[in-house]
């Protein structure tokens, strides 16, 4: 696949801390990665180290500690909550393991909810709902509510709703966590697919298998990225994690 | 944008139509009580002539006993009336533009064509300026000339009434009548006229402060001409023996109304009452200290309590009622948004501003109040023809006040709505502050 | 089985501000409830108390002159002639006043002459020689008036004023606490002996103090108008008065019948708005009962709601439906718990806000009592459903993923 060199997610030394009455958590510590644009990335490590942490803060939906963030070209360190909210809708589509769509609007509707917040004109709208969910291979299901669909066609309509407002980074969180090995591979497929019109994706994953279907993989353990390019020879993942 | 939320609030109602229900039954009961008690409240603290609240005034003089207050409770205030010595004495300065003294006599009417019996009528006594000052309308002829306040001619205004119960509603000016036996040119006849409460007396005469208005009124000289003792209220603290008496007496029977359309000459007309309390008492009167007052209309109405004690009360226990109403929706909009709040934090993920989440539920809460509202103004006008009904029998005003009362209403309905989108205000901004990670982990 | 109080406080502390607006909903409900439930009682209280006189045969019949020829001493003498004469009467009088309507003239009562010293506000009437007769209120001490006391109606003047005079219980008692007022002097406009002690009966004054009336021996005219009030024999009010009316109606040339009205009537238009703003109470009152408890249950089924699967694992690890409702009511009756204690200052201070302003009694505490154990019965009663559904969650909802 080829790709401009521009990056279009820069992270420096981030660190997250979640402060609790009790303890202080350090989800991220002075973690470092950059992404280029159109690159297709899966992140990977034991489970608590950080993952959704990270996708959190390079949705914008979370802020983080120390530490700078450029999404593509920008610094959104340090962004109002308004203008956040404005860039995940532009730029950034979601997915997410348990799907989340709002269970009493029927497909199509859920779609049309980032494209609502844009305040696109309602022609514009119905042509972007109706192109994406071709993509995704269910424009026949348009008036169904998500509790009548499979989960996995469940999560081909979070798709079709994460790039119909044509982001320019698609961020997945383990999409593929609720499904079977069939099912996982469709979502594989439909990424590489939306990854291969251009789009940034960054995918959370556990699958060793689906990992490797990415151009890049990396590993976050304990808030650190172990093997993104600029540290190449990392010590290797601690034993307590790869129990998990 | 509006669309769309709009949407989502059926949406939402459709999805738990049990607490929507609630909620708007919550609503629409909390608005009709206060519909039905603010009407009702509104309606009895009315000023009925509000355009000219700034200059009529009512006319005080405090002539009772040395010795002890006309009102023991309240030892500051004069009686609401005049003696006829003083009534008389200001009536005769041409200071105001308009002016009119009042009293009630009885009377009985006859001699109308086809009358079988004659007819027992409250009269006013009053003079020409009553029916100019107070904007009285008339359906044939009008107001007797100022000749007529004097002279010897007699005169008689028929209320709209009583032109229908003796002419059958037909023109009747120029006709005469047996006013207590004498004959009366009828020169007007009044169209409806029935302010409530009835301003111009609120001394308890004729039925009260939302009493029926006099059916008949003639010259105020006649009631004296005729020695014709007051009907309405009369207050004496010495006793009096004939009706000559009663004219020189200290009792008080007459009120007096005066327009005076400027700063200047009200305070000319005070000065002028002032120096005419000071001349009598160094003959020996007014030996209470001096209390020369005019009064507002809504300074009147308020001095006479014409706003009942337990209309009060029913308007705290209705908002007390409308407050649990609102505590009730506001508990269970919270619940209920705070619930979806999963789905708020997907929107907000999705892209959607604090103020959009915020926007989309404060459209929910509207739409609730909008349709609490309409099935609360329901709720209140059946209410309203309850305590009409309740009251019917009744001395209490509320039977004549408790109507469909445009202001009172739309005044009642506000408030609720407003109270309501208020109250809604606080789990709409709770659930624009959820923050959009929060609940995506895990459903 | 061991009420434990930790998860049920973790549970409220899950949603507190639900729990405080439920509170607080119970709070006002319960001041409200408290003290319209003593507003009402008063009312009640009020339309019980005793008018003392004879209502059931009782009637008036107002009577007006219409011309200056007309001679009111002559006519009222004629009608009370007449009325005395009609079988079936047992009583008939002119008065200046009638008992119960507001149609009648205050005084003041003094101890001293020229309006000195303690003054007492009453009613006052005037009657003749058979006007307690026809009120059927008894003397409790002293004598009637006689025959040669009472002032007569001269034509053109206002009767002078009489100076015998009978007053009622508590108006003797609030003129003299100590001792006996009968043969006592009070002072008015002219000085008067009080020559009787009548039992307590409702004078023509609407407000308080409802049984202070002093009657004088006169007959009224003045202005050309007085009132004939008549008592029957039991049963034979309505046929009498459509006589009695028709009668006078006739006889007088230059007179007209005003109204007519019996006792009845008028004692049940004086009760009735009492009788209203007890009911407007009660209903307004009810229905924030109602509100009350809908929130609660409103509250109590959210809850179940939302911890559907909550409840499913606890059953799956043994808790018995008993536990899941117990859960839920113990819930419930903390936070009743909270608002009652709210709520119970919240009427004190309202109770005594209406004693300042309305001269009302001051809240009998009993009230309160009854209406905290009344709200917490009602209260758990509306819990009681949505408990009992969450006790129906089967333990399976716990290993189904929702
Ligand atoms: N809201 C929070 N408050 C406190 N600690 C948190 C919070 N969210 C995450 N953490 C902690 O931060 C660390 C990183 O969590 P994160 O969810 O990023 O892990 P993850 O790599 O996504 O794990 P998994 O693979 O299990 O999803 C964990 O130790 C977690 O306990
Ligand atoms: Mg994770």
């Amino acid at each position: 696949m080829t790709h401009s060199e521009a990056a279009m997610l820069r992270m420096q030394n981030i660190s997250k801390i979640y402060r609790t009455e009790l303890i202080e958590t350090y989800a991220l510590r002075e973690l470092s990665l950059e992404v280029k644009e159109g690159e297709f990335v899966a992140v990977s490590g034991p489970s608590g180290s950080g993952k959704t942490t990270f996708l959190n803060i390079a949705g914008l939906l979370e802020t983080f500690d120390t530490g700078t963030y450029e999404l593509d070209g920008r610094d959104v360190s340090r962004l109002s909550d308004d203008a956040r909210s404005r860039i995940r809708n532009e730029k950034i589509g979601f997915i997410f393991q348990s799907f989340n769509l709002i269970p009493d609007l029927d497909i199509f509707d859920n779609v049309d909810v980032p494209l609502r917040y844009r305040r696109m004109k309602a022609a514009e709208r119905r042509k972007r709902i109706e192109s994406s969910l071709e993509l995704v291979g269910l424009a026949a299901r348009m008036k169904h509510l998500p509790s009548q669909l499979s989960g996995g066609q469940q999560q081909r309509v979070a798709i079709a709703r994460a790039i119909a407002g044509d982001p320019a980074l698609i961020l997945a969180d383990e999409p593929t966590g609720n499904l079977d090995s069939l099912m996982a591979r469709q979502i594989m497929d439909l990424l590489e697919k939306i990854n291969g019109m251009g789009t940034t994706v960054v995918l959370v994953t556990h699958d060793a298998e689906l990992a490797r279907r990415a151009e890049r993989n990396i590993h976050i353990v304990d808030g650190v990225v172990l093997d993104s390019p600029s540290q190449a020879h990392s010590p290797q993942p601690r034993a307590e994690s790869a129990a998990d | 944008m509006l669309g769309y939320y709009t949407r989502l609030a059926f949406k939402s109602f459709r999805r738990t139509p049990g607490l929507t229900a609630l909620m708007v039954g919550a609503i629409a009961f909390g608005i009709a009580a206060c519909i039905v008690t603010l009407t009702v409240h509104h309606a009895m603290g009315r000023n009925p002539i509000w355009w000219k609240n700034n200059v009529l005034y009512a006319v005080t003089m405090d002539s009772w006993d040395p010795h002890q207050p006309y009102d023991p409770p309240h030892p500051n205030r004069a009686p609401g009336q005049l003696t006829y010595r003083d009534a008389t004495y200001l009536y005769g300065s041409d200071i105001p533009k308009r002016k009119a003294l009042l009293s009630f006599v009885t009377g009985t009417l006859s001699g109308a064509p086809g009358q079988a019996a004659p007819v027992w009528t409250m009269t006013r006594i009053t003079n020409a300026g009553f029916f100019h000052m107070f904007d009285v309308p008339f359906e044939y002829g009008g107001p007797w000339s100022a000749a007529a306040d004097q002279g010897p001619e007699p005169v008689i205004v028929l209320s709209r009434r009583e032109n229908e119960k003796l002419f059958d509603g037909r023109n009747s000016v120029g006709h005469t009548i047996l006013w207590n036996h004498l004959r009366f040119r009828i020169v007007g006849v009044l169209n409806h006229w029935d302010p409530q409460p009835r301003f111009d007396d609120l001394t308890g005469g004729g039925g009260g402060n939302f009493g029926r208005p006099a059916r008949a009124f003639v010259p105020f000289k006649w009631g004296p001409a005729l020695h014709l003792f007051p009907n309405g209220s009369m207050s004496c603290w010495a006793a009096v023996n004939t009706y000559r008496e009663l004219l020189g007496s200290n009792c008080v029977w007459i009120l007096m109304w005066v327009e005076l359309p400027t700063r200047a000459q009200r305070q000319r007309f005070l000065d002028f009452m002032n120096a005419y309390w000071a001349q009598q008492r160094t003959m020996g009167r007014f030996q209470r200290p001096r209390n020369n007052h005019l009064w507002k209309v809504s300074q009147w109405l308020r001095l006479h309590h014409i706003v009942s004690n337990s209309s009060r009360l029913l308007l705290r226990l209705a908002f007390a009622f409308l407050a649990v109403c609102l505590i009730n929706t506001v508990g269970i909009l919270l619940a209920k948004f705070l619930r979806g709040a999963p789905i708020a934090g997907v929107r907000r993920a999705l892209g959607a501003t604090r103020r959009q989440i915020f926007a989309q539920h404060l459209v929910e809460v509207a739409m609730l109040a909008l349709v609490g509202s309409a099935f609360g103004l329901l709720l209140g006008l059946g209410g309203l023809a309850g305590v009409r009904a309740l009251y019917a029998h009744s001395y209490s005003a509320y039977g004549k006040v408790a109507h469909f009362d445009l202001i009172g209403i739309a005044w009642a309905l506000a408030l609720a709505a407003l109270s309501t989108l208020v109250a809604g205000l606080y789990p709409a901004w709770r659930i624009g502050r959820v923050a959009p990670a929060r609940y995506l982990k895990s459903q | 089985m061991i009420l434990n109080i930790r998860p049920v406080l973790s549970a409220i502390k899950r949603n507190p501000t639900g729990a405080l607006l439920v509170g607080l909903q119970v709070s006002i409900t319960l001041a409200v409830l408290v003290n319209a439930a003593w507003i009402v009682h008063q009312r009640v209280v009020k339309i019980e108390q005793p008018t003392g006189i004879n209502t059931r045969d009782t009637f008036t019949i107002a009577v007006s002159g219409s011309a200056k020829q007309f001679n009111a001493g002559a006519a009222e003498t004629e009608d009370l002639a007449y009325l005395r004469s009609l079988p079936g009467v047992a009583a008939a009088t002119v008065a200046d006043g009638v008992p119960l309507t507001g149609n009648g003239g205050d005084t003041t009562v003094w101890l001293q002459p020229g309006h000195r010293g303690r003054f007492v506000p009453s009613a006052e009437i005037s009657m003749d020689i058979e006007g307690i007769k026809t009120l059927d209120v008894p003397l409790i001490a002293g004598r009637n008036f006689r025959p040669d006391e009472i002032v007569p109606y001269v034509p053109g003047k206002i009767a002078p004023s009489a100076s015998e005079a009978i007053v009622t219980q508590a108006l003797a008692h609030a003129l003299f606490p100590h001792g006996n007022a009968l043969g006592k002097t009070i002072y008015g406009a002219v000085p008067k002996t009080i020559i009787g002690i009548a039992r307590n009966f409702m004078g023509p004054q609407l407000g308080s103090p409802v049984y202070n009336t002093i009657i004088y021996p006169r007959l009224p005219g003045q202005g050309n108008y007085y009132m004939l009030l008549v008592r029957t024999q039991p049963g034979r009010r309505d046929a009498i008065l459509r006589a009695a009316k028709k009668h006078i109606a006739a006889s007088h040339r230059y007179g007209v019948i005003v109204y007519t009205q019996t006792f009845a009537t008028a004692n049940s238009l004086m009760d009735s708005s009492n009788r209203n703003v007890a009911i407007l109470l009660t209903l307004v009152t009810a229905l924030m009962l109602g509100v009350c408890c809908l929130g609660i249950f409103g509250l109590t089924t959210f809850n179940v709601g939302s911890r559907t699967r909550q409840i499913g694992t606890h059953r799956a690890l043994g808790a018995r439906r008993r536990d899941v409702v117990t859960h839920f009511l113990l819930e419930n009756a903390i936070i009743l718990a909270g608002g009652a204690l709210l709520g119970a200052i919240l009427a004190l201070v309202i109770g005594e806000w209406l004693t300042t302003h309305y001269a009302l009694p001051r809240l009998n505490l009993a009230y309160l009592l009854v209406g905290i154990v009344a709200l917490a019965v009602v209260g758990e009663l509306a819990a009681w459903q949505p408990a009992r559904r969450a006790a129906r969650i089967p333990p399976s909802v716990a290993t189904r993923t929702v």
